[in-house]
């Protein structure tokens, strides 16, 4: 593990903690390694900030529920007989003990298997055995625990364990927009994540994760497998030559907004790397619902490529949900995205997920092996700090206000560290 | 492997020559908490539920107005016999 704290040839005196590890052009590598820093993190963000849990298209029918990981509380997410969405911490308050085991199930009450506590799906406590020990029914203030906050756009179910705070609109800002296009490519106007998540371990910090989601400058490098076997026009949007911007949308998030590039080739579904006859269904559904130039509008300029901090990646055809287990671990869940009057392109939005995100996926894969390796690399003493200037020579502002950089600069990481730090030094409750 | 009927949720099957299971008939209707098979009837003058409780083996038949009084039962009512004290644990 490097230092904690950096030599004092390296930083200025005075400051916050954050001061000196998080510089404008770079930032520590203890940030990465440090297990202090890490629970100062659960505390600051992970338990207060809005945090990506699951999609209400997991839970159709009242009475389903999932389970989901909201950093380290085990979440579950239900649907009542009414139809309203909670999510309950999965815990009896009887002995603490783990209330659902399995993934997934429907039931209106969850009964604990050790002493058979039963508490409706909204976390209500229903009952206990022998209640003669209790002085009678209905004599205990309890339930199971409660996200504080639980808040939805489109379908995408956010919790914050703080009580008060931004709101869910506050908190997304810019990157609702982003959302909205994603939604927007549905003639429906809805998406679901209901392919079913595969869950990928992986022992890397979680901020190497939310900073490589919307860096432009590894994808020729790192990726170059997949778009060689592919012939995928993609990569070639990530380079000097691109057109394509690197986005910083405030608030952490940030976007590769490709549009420039696909507004040029002006070819509807390019971004889906195919074209409008091998997905006639779906054209004339886009048409229908939106008229011809709205439509093909929506289908030239394609889905988003946003990364809405901490924990939410839309990755044109994918969701990721990152979640950290340690430090140096987290758990990485994707899902391919599923549009609701999708026709033709669902099944193939699982086809090429599997294979880029998959268990045998190139693309993942490829990521991970860097983020492990960016772990195993932060543990060395020498240098102590990873560089985040590129692009600072020649970064703009855009016409709504937000700095803009070129399709391989670290615009997006800047913003994600500014954000990060403001929270870190806020005061703890 | 000698399958018997699919439930919703779950199929029932023991080992062929196996003499020592009990092999529950009818269809499963199941979740983490319970595991009940539910089948129809039709020994008496009219047909009948028959519900059985996998994890104890208690059976209990269910006619057609008994079926037609749950289907009736006021959520307050249903919420009450969710309590695990209410009968079966009342001490």
């Amino acid at each position: 593990m490097t230092a904690v704290v950096p030599s004092a040839s390296e930083v200025e005196e005075g400051g916050s903690r954050y001061d000196r590890l998080i510089q404008p052009a770079r930032v520590h590598g203890t940030l990465y390694t440090d297990p202090s820093i890490y629970a100062e993190e659960l505390r600051k963000i992970w338990h207060r900030t809005w945090v990506f849990v699951g999609h209400e298209s997991e839970v159709p029918q009242p009475n389903d529920y999932v389970r989901k990981q909201l950093a380290d509380q085990d979440v579950v997410m239900t649907r009542d007989k009414d139809g309203e969405v909670h999510l309950l911490i999965n815990r009896c308050a009887h002995r603490g003990l783990q209330v659902c085991d399995d993934q997934a199930g429907n039931s209106s009450s969850f009964r604990c298997p050790y002493h058979g506590w039963t508490y409706r799906n909204t976390g209500e406590l229903l009952g206990y055995p022998y209640n003669k020990g209790y002085g009678g029914k209905n004599q205990l203030p309890l339930g199971m625990g409660k996200v504080a906050r639980v808040d939805s756009y489109q379908g995408f179910v956010f919790g914050s364990l703080a009580e008060d705070g931004p709101s869910l609109d506050e908190h997304l800002g810019a990157a609702k927009g982003e959302i909205d296009r994603l939604v927007g490519l549905s003639p429906e106007g809805r998406v679901a994540l209901d392919a079913g998540w595969l869950r990928h371990r992986t022992r890397a910090n979680w901020k190497f994760l939310a900073e490589n989601e919307t860096d432009g400058y590894h994808p020729q490098f790192v990726h170059g497998s997949i778009f060689g076997v592919t012939g995928s026009p993609i990569g070639a949007l990530y380079s000097d030559n691109s057109t394509a911007v690197t986005r910083n949308l405030g608030d952490g998030h940030s976007e590769n907004d490709l549009r420039p590039e696909f507004r040029e080739f002006a070819e509807p579904m390019r971004w889906f790397g195919t074209t409008p006859d091998r997905v006639p269904s779906y054209v004339q559904a886009m048409k229908d619902a939106f008229g011809e130039d709205e439509a093909n509008r929506r289908m030239i300029e394609g889905a988003p490529h946003v990364m809405i901090f901490p924990n939410l990646f839309i990755a044109e055809i994918q969701v990721f949900n990152i979640q950290p287990v340690g430090v140096g671990e987290c758990v990485q869940y994707s899902t391919a995205v599923q549009i609701d009057g999708g026709h033709e392109l669902n099944q193939r939005m699982v086809s090429q997920s599997i294979g880029s995100v998959g268990p045998a996926g190139m693309l993942l894969a490829d990521d991970t092996e860097m983020y492990e390796r960016n772990q195993r690399g932060v543990a060395m003493a020498d240098p102590e700090w990873l560089d985040v200037r590129r692009g600072l020579v020649r970064e703009s502002v855009d016409a709504d206000g937000f700095t803009i950089g070129a399709a391989t600069d670290e615009t997006g990481m800047r913003g994600f560290w500014n954000h990060y730090k403001s929270l870190m030094e806020a005061e703890d409750r | 492997m000698t399958r018997h009927e699919e439930g919703p949720h779950h199929e029932v099957g023991l080992e062929e020559g196996a003499d020592d299971v009990v092999v529950p008939q009818g269809r499963v209707v199941e979740s983490e908490f319970a595991s009940i098979a539910v089948r129809l009837d039709r020994e008496g003058n009219s047909v009948r539920l028959r519900v059985e409780d996998l994890r104890t083996g208690r059976v209990r038949h269910l006619d057609a107005l008994e079926l037609e009084s749950i289907v009736w039962l006021g959520e307050g009512h249903l919420t009450q016999l969710l309590d695990p004290s209410h009968e079966r644990w009342r001490g």
